[in-house]
């Protein structure tokens, strides 16, 4: 139903604005897989070459719609990305994610991005990659990135609504992967369990966290006690998650800022979290 | 379609709105674009106009999250008119985009009386090009749209602001009002010259597990193509009823081919504004579509040269 090109081939639209030293505009891409993770979750895979090569853990890309009644974007944030082949995964909530989920193999989307701030991931450190439900998928980006480096530690820390949908794939870039459903409790339960063997680490904690806000405030508030730094990727409502809209801002200690240009990353001292 | 919307292009057919000349007749809307956000997607230069987000002469911390609501072909949004102040955009966006060689329409928005003044008295010597009065952002508490739906309200403010500036004072009117036709006439005779017209009209969305408004404003400004026809409306009846007065068309134009719609309802420019959020070159695709359009249409490209309009 979805197999058209609403926009111009990505490879074409790079290239044009390359030549022009300006950013690729919306483009059409190539969904390579689409599939059912659990109830209502779903992965979808598209071919970019530009995204593959350039977005960061936390940032996102604009998923936009076929139907022209639908022209907001939906942003997702990255979860992995595979030679030129890029991974989102998404919960099927309304209209436009019940029409993505339709999508099959060989269909054409159209997309916009990276978009957003990354993490900050350049201290050596050990990193606590937390994610909640439909918050894992950027925190995974952040695994893969860091699955490289000699100069980190990592532990994974993932909540779940029922099905553990993803440790499959972070147990591809985490050796020490913990995850919970609602009904065994919650990721503070897991950090709690944790604390005493992070509180005597040689490293410094960095806790890298997305999901629900009451679980990131939560985070925010066990992270003070142990005084490790905290960075959230924060989710709004957008309207065109490339900064011109002004339509998703987050209060900061700083004044209202954008969740899509001056985030989605934000510190526990950013958010006045501490 | 448009092979390539990053190169440069030679224009072939530019307006005149109020004296000054665009080099074509698209400029983006106000409220729509950051400069910050928007040259990295196109060499904004090359529009027609650029109208930057309404400055306040202090700056605004907008309304809380969330603030925008998609709905059917078009959106909600109730921003607020967030904003860094008008003394940040004089050092700031206004020189930036003057470097970058833009021709600039700085919206000029306020709470009072008082607030458009010293915006407009601050601007009065400010490399700006045009003003945009905003009595019609229906999103703010005070100012705003209850200025632009009083005639004689807006008929004291534009008066008072004109004895401030030479520069070309453009207003904007908002289509939520019952006769916008007198609001257009009191805003002239008080000394605007130009109109552009609409803002966004007063919408809402409900999230029905709720049962709660969508957006923390609960109501807010509904934009896109779902209200092309509805301010094509607006821009005939107001250059039916004011022959002479430049018109900049706004709502919903997303092609070159509803550009042309208000050309031919006698505007004598256009402004892209929900467009460029689902589409960051939308602004200058549509300026290029109307471009080749106007190729095959030379009376209508003759009048516009001119300062003219169809109508």
């Amino acid at each position: 139903m979805t197999n058209k090109l609403m926009f111009k081939p990505t490879e074409i639209v790079v290239k044009q604005a390359h030549d022009a030293h300006l950013y690729p505009s919306r483009r059409s891409v190539q969904v390579v897989e689409s599939r059912q993770l659990t109830s209502g979750v779903y992965m979808l895979r598209l071919r970019d070459e530009f995204i593959a090569k350039h977005a960061k853990p936390a940032q996102f890309i604009n998923v936009y719609s076929h139907d022209a009644q639908r022209l907001l974007p939906r942003p997702f944030g990255v979860c992995n990305i595979q030679d030129d082949i890029v991974t989102i995964m998404y919960a099927v909530i309304g209209d436009g994610t019940e029409e993505f989920s339709h999508l099959q193999a060989g269909d054409f989307i159209d997309i916009l991005g990276p978009l957003g701030k990354p993490y900050d991931l350049q201290k050596s450190a050990h990193y606590v990659l937390i994610g909640g439900g439909l918050g894992i998928p950027p925190v995974l980006s952040a695994a893969q990135y860091l699955a490289v480096r000699d100069d980190v530690k990592t532990t994974a820390v993932l909540g779940y609504r029922d099905e553990k949908f993803a440790d499959d794939i972070a147990k591809q870039y985490v050796a020490d992967v913990h995850s919970i459903s609602n009904s065994e409790g919650n990721v503070i339960t897991v950090l709690q369990q944790l604390q005493q063997q992070l509180q005597h680490d040689d490293l410094p904690v960095i806790c890298i966290a997305c999901g629900p806000a009451p679980m990131m405030k939560a985070i925010a508030h066990w992270a003070k006690e142990f005084d490790f730094a905290c960075q959230f990727s924060l989710e709004e409502r957008m309207g065109c998650g490339y900064g011109t809209c002004v339509a998703c801002v987050v209060d900061t200690v700083d004044g209202r800022k954008k969740v899509c240009v001056d985030g989605p990353v934000f510190t526990s001292e950013d958010l006045g979290w501490r | 379609m448009i092979e390539n919307v990053y190169e440069q292009h030679e224009w072939k057919h530019p307006t005149i709105v109020a004296g000054v000349p665009w080099k074509n007749p698209v400029g983006t809307a106000s409220g729509t674009f950051q400069l910050a956000a928007c040259r990295w997607f196109y060499d904004v230069s090359q529009m027609g106009a650029i109208s930057t987000k309404g400055v306040s002469p202090i700056p605004w911390e907008g309304n809380p999250a969330p603030r925008t609501a998609e709905s059917p072909a078009g959106m909600v949004n109730a921003v607020g008119l967030q904003n860094p102040g008008v003394d940040h955009y004089l050092v700031d966006e206004l020189p930036k985009l003057k470097e970058l060689g833009a021709l600039v329409v700085t919206n000029v928005a306020g709470h009072s009386d008082d607030d458009y003044a010293q915006v407009v008295e601050k601007l009065a010597d400010s490399p700006a090009d045009m003003l945009e009065i905003n009595v019609s952002c229906p999103n703010v508490s005070h100012g705003g749209m209850s200025v632009g739906s009083d005639p004689q309200a807006l008929s004291r403010l534009i008066k008072r602001l004109r004895a401030l500036t030479t520069k070309p004072m453009v207003v904007k009117l908002s289509p939520n009002v019952t006769d916008i036709v007198s609001i257009a006439k009191s805003a002239v005779d008080a000394g605007a010259d130009a109109l552009s017209l609409i803002n966004t009209l007063v919408g809402m969305r409900i999230d029905v597990q709720t049962g709660e408004p969508i957006i923390a404003n609960r109501t807010g400004g509904v934009s896109g193509p779902a209200i092309f026809p509805i301010a094509l409306g607006f821009v005939w009846r107001v250059r039916q009823a004011l022959p002479d007065i430049p018109i900049i068309g706004i709502g919903g134009i997303d092609s070159g081919l509803k550009a042309l719609e208000y050309l031919y309802a006698g505007a004598n420019a256009v402004e892209v504004g929900a467009a460029a959020l689902y589409d960051p070159t939308a602004p200058i695709r549509v300026a290029r579509e109307l471009d080749d359009l106007l190729d095959e249409r030379p009376q209508l490209a003759a009048k516009l040269a001119k300062g003219e309009t169809w109508r």
